[in-house]
C-alpha cells in the first residue's frame, strides 16, 4: 500500500504529464523545426524531425522577398490603436458605471451584455457594409473601427469590474473632505488601476494582434494587410513553401506568447478569459 | 455608490456611450435591419423589403440549412466540452498533486497551447492532417507501410473528429487553469478529516472535489460551450467548412459561425444571414442571460 501511494502512483502520473507535454509542445516545435528547413524538403513522404542541413534562409527571405516587415508594422499600428483607443473610450465610462447611482444604469449594463453576446463573426457583416457606404473597406482605419466595436465593451466591462474592487469607501472619503468628481477618478481611483489597465491595455493589443477574421474582410491590398492576412495569404500559395510561414510564425508569436505566459496569472474572470480567444 | 450631478454623469459616460452605439449598437440594429431585406450580390445597392420572408426560408422546413448547421454544432459542443473538461481536471490534479516537482514548470509548460495565436494553430494542425506529406499520415506509414493513409480530413467522419481533436489542444489549458485554481483553494484539513473516516481517494474525489469545484466550473463551462459553439478559426482554416458531400448541403465542419462566414463573404446573401445572425444571438444572448442569472452576477451588479 504506501510502495504503490510513494512509487506507483507518481510515477504514473509522470508519464501522464511527459505524455501531455510531447502533445502540448509538439506543434510548437513543429513550427520551430519547420522554420530552419530549406526549401521544399518539408514536403516529403516520410517522417523527419529535424532538417538535416538547418538553415536560416526561410528568415533572411520574409524580410527582405515579402512585405513582411510592412505587415508587421500595419499590424502595430493596428493594435496598439485600437488598444489606446479602447481604453481611453472606456475608462471614464466604466468608472460612472462603478460608482455613480443614475436613471438607466441596469438599462445600460444590459445593453453592454447583449452586444458582447452578439459573436464578431455576425457582427462583422453589418460592420461590412457600413464600412463599405462610407468607404473605409480597405483601409486600416475601417479596421480599427471593427475591432473598437469589440474593445470599447470588453475594456468597459473589464474596468468597471476592477473599479469595483477598489474600496469605495476611499473616493468616497475624498469627496467628503472636498474633492471633486474628477479629482476622485484622477487622483485616487486610476492611480490604483494601473496594474488593471495595463493588464486590459495588453489584452486587448494581443486580441488585434492574433485576430484574422475581420482583417481577412476589411482589407484588400496586400500593403495594408496585417501579419495574420499575409501569412494566411502565404500559405495558400501554392508556390511558396511551408518554411516561410513557420519563420515568420516564430517571429510574431514568440513576442506575444511570452507576454501572455507572463500575463496568465491575472486572467481572474470570465469576462477576462473571454477577451482573448475569440 | 454616490449620486452626482446628471451633467456629471453625462460627460463620463458620453465617450463610452456614443462610441458603443455608433460602432457596436448600431451595426447589430443595422443587421435587423438588412435582414427584412433581399440584399444580395444581385441587389447590392437596389435591394428592397420582403418583410419575414428571410427568417422563413431560414425556419421553413426541418431540414433547411439552418437546423443542420445548428445540429451539428450542438454535436460539436457536446463532443468537445466533455472532453475539455475530462483533459483539463486530469493535468489540473497532476499538477497538484503533493509528490510532483517543478510545479511552475510543467505549468508554463502544459499552458503553451493556449498562448499560440488561434489563426497559427490551425495551420499547423492543417499541415499535421495533409494526407501525402501530412506528419500524422507519415507516422501512419511507419506503422502500416508505405501506400497507407488514413482521410484526416477527406472523411466527413474524421474531418470533423480532426477539427475536435485540434479544438481540444488549444482548449484544454483554459480548463486545466481554472480547475488548478479551485483545486489549491479547497482546503486540506477536509481531505484529511475524510481520510480519517475511512474515505477512499475514489470516494473523497466525489464527494470533497467535484462539489467543491462547481462554483469555479460552472461559468467556465458555459463561458467554453459559447466560444466553441462560436467556432471560426479552426474549422474553416483547416477545412473551410468541409468536406462537402453534395454542393447543396452544409459540409461536415460546416459550423454556425463558418456557414455565417461563408454564406456572408463567398455567397453575399447579406439579408438572409442577416437573419440567421439575428436567431442565433437570440439564443447566446438567452444563455449568457440564463448563466449569470444563475451564478448571481446579475444580482451582484443591481447593487
Amino acid at each position: 500500500m504506501r510502495f504503490l501511494s510513494r512509487v506507483v502512483v507518481p510515477a504514473l502520473i509522470y508519464a501522464f504529464l511527459i505524455a501531455m507535454l510531447i502533445f502540448a509542445l509538439f506543434p510548437v516545435f513543429f513550427v520551430v523545426q519547420a522554420a530552419f528547413r530549406p526549401g521544399q524538403s518539408l514536403y516529403s513522404l516520410t517522417l523527419s524531425l529535424w532538417p538535416d542541413h538547418p538553415t536560416w534562409d526561410n528568415f533572411v527571405y520574409i524580410w527582405t522577398k515579402i512585405p513582411f516587415p510592412l505587415w508587421l508594422r500595419n499590424s502595430l499600428g493596428v493594435s496598439v490603436g485600437t488598444m489606446v483607443a479602447g481604453l481611453i473610450g472606456s475608462a471614464t465610462g466604466a468608472y460612472a458605471l462603478s460608482r455613480f447611482r443614475f436613471a438607466g444604469k441596469q438599462m445600460t449594463l444590459i445593453l453592454l451584455l447583449a452586444i458582447q453576446a452578439f459573436p464578431s463573426v455576425l457582427a462583422l457583416i453589418p460592420i461590412y457594409l457600413i464600412l463599405k457606404t462610407i468607404g473605409l473597406v480597405g483601409s486600416p482605419f475601417g479596421l480599427v473601427l471593427a475591432y473598437m466595436s469589440i474593445a470599447l465593451v470588453f475594456c468597459t466591462w473589464n474596468l468597471k469590474g476592477y473599479f469595483d474592487t477598489i474600496p469605495r469607501e476611499l473616493d468616497e472619503a475624498a469627496l467628503i473632505d472636498g474633492c471633486s468628481v474628477s479629482q476622485a477618478f484622477w487622483r485616487i481611483v486610476l492611480p490604483l488601476s494601473v496594474p488593471a489597465l495595463a493588464v486590459t491595455a495588453l489584452l486587448m493589443f494581443l486580441t488585434a494582434w492574433n485576430e484574422w477574421v475581420m482583417a481577412s474582410v476589411l482589407l484588400l491590398d496586400e500593403n495594408t494587410y496585417t501579419v495574420p492576412v499575409g501569412l494566411w495569404g502565404l500559405q495558400n500559395d501554392y508556390r511558396v513553401p511551408w518554411g516561410y510561414f513557420a519563420a515568420a510564425s516564430l517571429i510574431v508569436s514568440l513576442p506575444v506568447m511570452a507576454l501572455f505566459l507572463g500575463l496568465q496569472r491575472y486572467f481572474r474572470s470570465g469576462l477576462t478569459v473571454g477577451g482573448v480567444k475569440g | 455608490m454616490y449620486r452626482v450631478r446628471a451633467l456629471t454623469t453625462v460627460t463620463y459616460l458620453a465617450p463610452m456611450i456614443i462610441g458603443v452605439g455608433l460602432i457596436s449598437l448600431y451595426p447589430i440594429l443595422y443587421n435587423i435591419f438588412i435582414s427584412v431585406t433581399n440584399q444580395n450580390l444581385y441587389h447590392f445597392r437596389h435591394y428592397s423589403f420582403i418583410g419575414l420572408t428571410n427568417y422563413q426560408s431560414l425556419l421553413k422546413t426541418l431540414d433547411a440549412d439552418f437546423f443542420i448547421v445548428l445540429a451539428r454544432t450542438f454535436a460539436f459542443v457536446a463532443i468537445c466540452i466533455p472532453l475539455f473538461l475530462a483533459l483539463g481536471m486530469l493535468n489540473a490534479l497532476a499538477l497538484n498533486h503533493p509528490a510532483i516537482r517543478f510545479k511552475a514548470f510543467w505549468r508554463v509548460a502544459l499552458i503553451v497551447p493556449w498562448a499560440v495565436p488561434s489563426y497559427i494553430t490551425a495551420l499547423v494542425w492543417k499541415f499535421f492532417f495533409n494526407g501525402e506529406f501530412g506528419t500524422f499520415n507519415q507516422l501512419y506509414r511507419v506503422v502500416a507501410g508505405p501506400q497507407a493513409g488514413l482521410p484526416w480530413l477527406s472523411d466527413p467522419n474524421w474531418a470533423f473528429g480532426s477539427i475536435v481533436l485540434a479544438n481540444l489542444w488549444m482548449s484544454y489549458p483554459f480548463f486545466m487553469v481554472v480547475i488548478l485554481g479551485a483545486l489549491q483553494s479547497i482546503p486540506t484539513e477536509l481531505y484529511e478529516a475524510a481520510a480519517v473516516d475511512g474515505a477512499s481517494a475514489w470516494r473523497r474525489f466525489w464527494a470533497i472535489t467535484i462539489p467543491l469545484l462547481r462554483p469555479a466550473l460552472l461559468p467556465a463551462t458555459v463561458l467554453s460551450a459559447i466560444l466553441t459553439f462560436n467556432t471560426l478559426n479552426t474549422a474553416y482554416l483547416i477545412t473551410t467548412g468541409g468536406p462537402f458531400v453534395s454542393a447543396a448541403k452544409p459540409g461536415a465542419t460546416e459550423f454556425v459561425m463558418v456557414y455565417a462566414f461563408r454564406e456572408a463573404f463567398q455567397l453575399f446573401n447579406f439579408g438572409y444571414i442577416a437573419a440567421f445572425a439575428v436567431v442565433i444571438f437570440m439564443m447566446l444572448f438567452g444563455v449568457t442571460l440564463g448563466s449569470l442569472r444563475f451564478s448571481g452576477l446579475v444580482r451582484e451588479e443591481a447593487r
